[in-house]
């Protein structure tokens, strides 16, 4: 008897991704800056004065221009790839979280790390959160003033395509139950003290992930009378993720890292 | 057309009130009144509001003493029934105390806008019962006025002591439930207070501002250009509209029309947008309801509606889609392809998939009779977008104050007319009409899109002329997801933006919320939150 395939058992296939490798990212995403040339020749002002967020800066060198972009801020609005065609380009491929803030910043003579599927990060994912709890990991999600764009993207966690529970984490209603914060917004004064508070109710051992520019750094609404200027203003961050907004598969990727971070800090 | 309407509404307001009127001038499709006294600001918006059948559009504050104006206020009343106009009453004040009289009890819109323009600018409104603070909680400094020019953006106040006193509902077996701001699920902060009596809600407080980023006030430090990624950033998920009215009102400034396919293109981007999410949300009452089947289905079609977004824009979230004059992103050939394939596909989906939800009468029974807003009550606070719509109120930007290229696709013949009115006249304003109106508008965008997709052959954009002329200004607005988003800018010197004033759907629309789960019970709270689909950013801005 020839075997009916999964479509024609379930009524529909199975949505869920398998492996996310680059190419299921368009090739038009707005993902990371990324630099054509080691030094920029010529007058750095219009390169970065285009940059609302000041995520660019540059870097004198005996008569060399180095140009450094702190991925924390950056919110990929692509005026500086306007501005300059010629020495940036936008390339569709998001930039990694990292532990080390200092880590975000990327010169114009320097790569970015290579990544793994979806899939393959959340296995490897699952077999840590085991070893480390011996359980599931659970994360409560706090918004700090964010624009909601974070919060789509982390609700889209949860739907059937990235379903991440498959991996073994949860996202739980209380602080209380919670191993991992994903903070995202830059931290506004009305909520500071919420925040503070939750992060206390969180049990040890606790990790704070700072979701996005505005979390990283402040982002597009920076550091005024009403925000702080990014979670770590607040509480103690562990890991960065940026991009505005990260994608699910940046945000997996974090969460790994997180982990990571737990088992050789043994917090 | 709307020169024959603004001059008749000239006539008509200078006919009656002609020696208390200092001038009046016109903008495009607004008429400006500017008053001699502000004592008559009750007297003019009764009259306009009552008589005219406005509804109240926006109220707009501005410090312009640096111009020798003092502070001034507008009161902007827009016409909802097919005449495209919007009718500003403005008024200056500059005594030695800073007040003008409040129309809270006439307009009870307004009563949100005047203490807002009282955290904002210290400016007392006489006679508003609620003297709360609104947008700087009790742990702000009293006399902080952060939107006036002599506050600095980056001032940094220090914490004072002070708690927010809910309104306590007294009696026997009568509980509180706090909830917030940081909640149970992937939302936004806000706080909830719930008097209870067994399950059923007795009365509910929302307090909200904690996602207060002080949006209008950065505004007045960016560059133009700056400012409108700031825009987009409002709310994310409801970037394009927001963008487009924050677009269309610097273009109304510099008087410029954007080329005809810029127009098709923002019209196609805003109603992606629109179906993006309006998905989430039917998946959201799916969701709870307990179905979770109807949720998981229709959060796959979000999600292909979002990687839609991804090839076409650039971002999953449509960031980056306009710009100043025109748009940022074009829709080729191959993309039309993309569209027409994917969109073809998921209105078959969204289709079985509602005609299933409505075969369970289980779900069915939790949304019927569940959340029921009042009509009156809801008219005069001024609702908006969907919440507006579900209870029969026919408020709609797209077709009221046409904006892209919507005009194209609302020539409704008289028998449709008739047939539209007759159906608003039988919603009963539960979630399960929310439902149906969701649906019914997402089937909507779907035709819109297609009619759209016959892109002119022209520019995305034009070129603005290089300097915007200092202290002009204009309302731009868009219908987003939410409802009618409405805002108003004044450009400063050397194409700087003077006044941001931003007014989203959730600002009018939140307090509804606080009348449609009385006399339901605390399960139900979620459900009938998730179908009016509140942006708290947006209220908080």
């Amino acid at each position: 008897m020839k075997r009916k395939s999964g479509k024609e058992i379930l009524g529909n296939s199975i949505e869920t991704v398998r492996g996310i490798d680059n190419q299921s990212i368009s090739t038009n995403y707005r993902g990371s800056i990324s630099f054509n040339k080691t030094s920029l020749k010529g007058n750095e002002e219009l390169i970065l004065d285009s940059c609302p967020t000041r995520a660019l800066s540059a870097i004198k060198d005996s008569g060399q221009t180095t140009i450094a972009v702190d991925h924390g801020k950056c919110i990929m609005c692509g005026y500086c790839n306007q501005a300059e065609p010629e020495f940036i380009t936008i390339k569709n491929k998001p930039v990694s979280p990292t532990k080390i803030k200092k880590l975000l910043v990327e010169y114009s003579n320097s790569h970015i790390q290579s990544e793994k599927s979806f899939e393959e990060i959340g296995n490897e994912l699952r077999e840590k959160i085991k070893k480390m709890f011996g359980r599931s990991l659970a994360i409560r999600e706090v918004d700090a003033g964010s624009c909601n764009g974070c919060e789509v993207e982390i609700t889209a966690l949860n739907n059937p395509i990235y379903d991440i529970e498959r991996f073994g984490i949860h996202f739980v209603a209380s602080p209380r139950h919670a191993d991992i914060l994903l903070v995202t917004g830059p931290a506004s004064k009305n909520m500071e003290m919420a925040l503070l508070r939750t992060y206390e109710a969180t049990p040890g051992p606790k990790i704070v992930i700072a979701v996005g520019a505005c979390a990283c750094s402040g982002g597009i609404f920076g550091d005024t009378y009403a925000t702080t200027g990014g979670i770590d203003k607040v509480i103690p961050v562990d890991v960065y993720i940026p991009g505005c907004p990260p994608r699910p598969e940046v945000l997996i990727q974090g969460l790994l890292l997180a982990v990571d971070r737990m088992i050789t800090n043994g917090k | 057309m709307n020169k024959i309407w603004i001059e008749e509404y000239k006539k008509d307001l200078l006919g009656k009130f002609e020696n208390r009127i200092d001038k009046t001038w016109k903008n495009h499709n607004e008429l400006h009144l500017f008053l001699k006294n502000e004592q008559d600001i009750p007297e003019i918006c009764n009259y306009v509001y009552n008589d005219l059948s406005t509804r109240l559009a926006t109220m707009i504050c501005t410090d312009e003493r640096k111009l020798g104006n003092g502070f001034v206020i507008r009161h902007v009343f827009g016409k909802e029934n097919g005449e495209d106009v919007f009718i500003f009453i403005t008024s200056k004040i500059d005594g030695a105390i800073l007040s003008y009289p409040s129309i809270a009890m006439t307009v009870p819109a307004a009563t949100l806008h005047e203490r807002e323009i009282h955290d904002m600018f210290g400016i007392i409104p006489i006679d508003n019962p609620d003297t709360r603070p609104l947008v700087l909680h009790e742990h702000w400094d009293k006399n902080i006025f952060p939107l006036r020019k002599d506050f600095g953006l980056n001032t940094k106040i220090p914490r004072q002591k002070g708690e927010y006193s809910f309104l306590k509902v007294h009696g026997e077996g009568i509980c509180e439930i706090p909830v917030g701001p940081v909640h149970a699920g992937i939302i936004e902060p806000g706080h909830f207070r719930f008097s209870v009596m067994g399950e059923n809600i007795i009365n509910l407080e929302t307090r909200l501002f904690y996602a207060h980023k002080g949006i209008e006030k950065l505004a007045e430090s960016m560059k133009i250009n700056d400012v409108l990624l700031l825009s987009e950033r409002i709310a994310g998920d409801e970037s394009v509209a927001n963008s487009t009215a924050f677009c269309q009102s610097i273009e109304k400034i510099a008087s410029v029309i954007i080329p005809r396919r810029a127009q098709q293109i923002r019209t196609i981007f805003g109603e992606l947008e629109r179906l993006y999410n309006h998905m989430g949300s039917l998946a959201g009452i799916s969701m709870d309801v307990g179905f979770a089947f109807g949720s998981a289905r229709l959060n796959i079609l979000k999600e292909r509606l979002m990687k839609l977004n991804e090839s076409l824009s650039g971002s999953r979230i449509l960031f980056g889609v306009n710009r100043i004059g025109g748009v940022r992103c074009d829709i080729t050939d191959e993309s039309k392809k993309i569209i027409i394939e994917s969109v073809g596909f998921i209105l078959s989906d969204f289709e079985n998939i509602v005609t299933l939800l409505k075969s369970k009468s289980s779900f069915i029974d939790r949304l019927k009779d569940t959340g029921i807003i009042s009509k009156q009550f809801a008219q005069d606070i001024g609702v908006v977008g969907v919440a507006a719509r579900c209870i029969g109120i026919d408020v709609d930007s797209r077709r009221d104050h046409p904006y892209s290229a919507y005009l194209l696709h609302r020539r409704e013949t008289p028998q449709e007319v008739m047939q539209r009115e007759i159906s608003m006249q039988k919603r009963n304003g539960d979630v399960l009409t929310r439902f149906e109106v969701r649906v019914q508008e997402v089937l909507e965008s779907f035709d819109i899109i297609k009619a759209s997709l016959n892109l002119e052959n022209d520019n995305l954009y034009i070129n603005m002329p290089q300097n915007l002329e200092s202290f002009r200004s204009a309302l731009g607005y868009a219908e987003s997801h939410r409802g009618q988003t409405v805002h108003w800018i004044m450009t400063g010197e050397n194409n700087s933006v003077f006044r941001y004033k931003i007014r989203t759907a959730s600002f009018f629309n939140w307090p509804i919320i606080e009348q449609a789960v009385l006399n339901d019970i605390v399960p139900d709270f979620p459900l009938i939150n998730k179908s009016l689909d509140l942006s708290y950013t947006g209220n908080d801005l």
